[in-house]
């Protein structure tokens, strides 16, 4: 998952990129403005935290201006003055929830796993296309009732796909977003990972739960269970 | 009587008619009366050249009137309306003028010398009467008394006097017309700078402007340039003050984010922990409950009216979009719109957490619900959730300040003291109850101003 994180405290961005980055995402941040508006427009992410009072450019002003290219990222904004004023302001620009300032890290990433699973259409922490299960809460996976061991990449792989199961991936789209820099992207590496995936997720070749498109990436095949 | 302009032009229309009467009633008194005058003279001098014409008669005994010296020739055309008689002492007509076809009656006794003037009616024709009564030598040389009447018909006079009358009043009834239109003309332009100033203060009241923009007449123009200096004052204030709240709220806050992260980070053990975290979240919570107090304004002098009901929408939709994971139904019972003298921002305040609270507490489904009371002097907003209530016990504390009841949700656990706070500040009436679904039902009767 690719993240930006706009937040002219830098303590505080430094702390909630760290919480970030060992969650798994990768990380794009600015401490203004423009910057950050910059990085929303060029970087496609999967959820922007967006403080309200920024330099340069208020945090308003940000998110209407994603908003209004036709950007759907889900955005969460952080405030400091807590009035309904404020939030009720930065819902109706495009934000999609608030955390008043100062807040817990698990609550901050509570949220942001709520905002992405919903801008996939997941209601539940507990995503499942049976037999696999992934639990975006404690990060776990399970095959019917089997836990599976994965890496810290091969879950950001798996979760990627299945958040968007149905959905063909490009190598391209996956390496956006689960790349911190860009330079260590590797299509290869990705192509690894999915052998490996495969592997744990479906040993005996039964399942076939990621299948590869030729030239244009891979899609997670098991279908959506019904959620309530 | 409401309005000044009414009253003026009230007072003005009564001054003016009551001026305009009682001036036609002069006028036509000063006209009858110069009119009977003229008349009187005319006789007069009839009675002299008529007495010119006088002499003794034959015998010396009596008077005769010689024709030929008489002058008027109304006198002896038949018929004329000028009609002259010689009595004498006895009333006894000695000579009557060749006009007269009917009988006159004889004066009744006039004083020697003294002149008698009347109008009076005469078979059905009015008449103007004039007799004088006078001695004059026989041939002896004795004084014998004798009385000229002269009669004059007065019809054509009383037709002008009418004709006169008509005239005068149609004029009167048409200038103090105008008079009244001109006064209303001018009554609404001399209000018109009131009028302008009306519609300054609902501009900003409606915010479309920070004062008063037009040019004033001198009598009002000091008045408004220090209503706009004390408005321009007051927002300055307003202003300073609400951004040194938020300045506040940003500079002691962000440290506090720090350290929250930093607790969250740090290698401690589960005690150190819980104690970081309790104390920054207790000075959280000090920090939070005083700004939002100190930013609550309750100020409601020169506010716009606010729209519940727009307010109710626009927290509803932002609460959706947060709670959507709860798919929460929301059962509105709303009019179209409903005006409250308010602070917006105090007002946000007040729904916002308490709708806050029946979407963080409700299960599957809220009621709001707000109402007009008969009088229309109060209207009662209700929030109700299907949580699981609170006991009077937990609304007690939860209205002190800073209490947190469910540790498990999230939130600073101000709102509800904040609530009261603000209600408290604005008069408005608080009070909790069990709702029908079971979770709490939370009412606010607000004063209509």
């Amino acid at each position: 998952m690719r993240a930006i994180v706009i937040e002219d405290d830098i303590d505080i961005q430094q702390q909630i990129v760290a919480r970030l980055k060992s969650e798994g995402f990768a990380v794009d941040s600015a401490d203004n403005g423009d910057e950050g508006l910059y990085l929303a427009q060029e970087f496609p992410a999967d959820v922007a935290i967006v403080d309200l009072g920024l330099p340069r450019l208020s945090g308003l002003e940000v998110i209407k201006r994603i908003r209004g290219q036709g950007n759907q990222v889900p955005i969460l904004i952080l405030t400091a003055r807590g009035r309904w004023q404020d939030k009720v302001e930065g819902l109706d620009a495009g934000a999609d929830d608030y955390l008043v300032k100062p807040f817990h890290h698990e609550e901050m990433m509570a949220r942001i796993r709520v905002l992405i699973r919903r801008a996939s259409g997941w209601s539940d922490s507990r995503i499942q296309c049976a037999p696999v299960t992934l639990d975006t809460a404690t990060q776990r996976t399970y095959v019917d009732e089997r836990e599976l061991e994965l890496t810290a990449f091969e879950y950001k792989v798996l979760e990627y796909l299945m958040l968007h199961a149905g959905e063909v991936i490009s190598k391209s789209v996956l390496t956006e977003h689960l790349y911190d820099d860009e330079s260590d992207n590797d299509s290869n590496v990705i192509e690894v990972f999915i052998r490996r995936l495969r592997q744990k997720l479906d040993p005996g070749e039964t399942l076939k739960p990621i299948e590869t498109l030729r030239g244009r990436g891979y899609r997670f095949t098991l279908k959506r269970a019904e959620q309530h | 009587m409401k309005s000044i302009k009414s009253r003026l032009t009230l007072v003005s229309m009564v001054v003016l008619v009551v001026f305009m009467v009682l001036t036609a009633v002069a006028l036509e008194r000063a006209v009858v009366k110069r009119a009977l005058e003229a008349e009187e003279d005319g006789l007069q001098l009839l009675i002299y050249s008529l007495l010119a014409a006088v002499d003794r008669d034959a015998d010396g005994h009596s008077l005769r009137v010689s024709s030929e010296r008489l002058f008027e020739p109304d006198l002896v055309t038949r018929n004329s309306g000028l009609y002259a008689l010689l009595y004498d002492r006895d009333r006894g007509v000695i000579w009557r003028s060749e006009s007269i076809t009917i009988d006159f009656p004889p004066p009744d006794g006039i004083a020697l010398g003294e002149w008698e003037f009347d109008t009076l009616e005469h078979q059905a024709t009015p008449y103007f009467r004039l007799g004088f009564a006078l001695q004059w030598p026989d041939v002896n040389n004795k004084l014998r008394r004798y009385h000229v009447v002269v009669w004059r018909n007065a019809v054509d006079y009383f037709e002008q006097l009418n004709r006169f009358r008509q005239t005068l009043w149609a004029w009167l009834i048409v200038t103090t017309l105008l008079l009244v239109l001109v006064m209303y003309l001018v009554t609404r332009w001399s209000l018109r700078p009131l009028q302008m100033i009306g519609l300054e203060v609902q501009a900003i009241e409606d915010h479309r402007q920070s004062g008063f923009e037009r040019e004033y007449p001198s009598e009002i123009a000091p008045l408004t340039e220090n209503l706009n200096i004390l408005l321009k004052r007051e927002q300055y204030q307003r202003q300073r003050y609400r951004n040194a709240m938020d300045d506040l709220a940003h500079s002691l806050k962000t440290p506090l984010a720090v350290l929250t992260g930093i607790g969250d980070q740090a290698r401690l053990d589960a005690a150190q922990i819980e104690t970081l975290r309790a104390q920054t979240e207790r000075m959280n919570q000090i920090v939070s409950y005083q700004l939002q107090k100190a930013g609550n304004l309750s100020d409601i002098s020169i506010s716009k009216p606010v729209d519940l009901v727009l307010i109710i929408e626009k927290l509803l939709s932002a609460l959706e979009k947060v709670y959507q994971e709860k798919a929460i139904r929301v059962q509105r019972n709303l009019p179209d719109s409903m005006a409250l003298r308010m602070d917006e921002g105090d007002c946000l305040e007040v729904v916002g957490n308490l709708l806050d609270n029946a979407f963080k507490y409700g299960r599957q489904r809220i009621f709001v619900s707000a109402e007009m009371n008969a009088d229309r002097r109060t209207l009662k907003l209700t929030i109700e959730d299907d949580g699981v209530g609170l006991e009077q016990r937990q609304i007690e504390q939860i209205l002190n300040r800073g209490t947190r009841l469910d540790e498990a949700t999230e939130g600073q656990g101000i709102g509800l003291a904040v609530v009261a706070d603000i209600v408290d500040s604005y008069n408005i009436e608080l009070s909790f109850s069990r709702a029908q679904a079971g979770g709490l039902k939370v009412s606010l009767t607000f004063q209509i101003v």
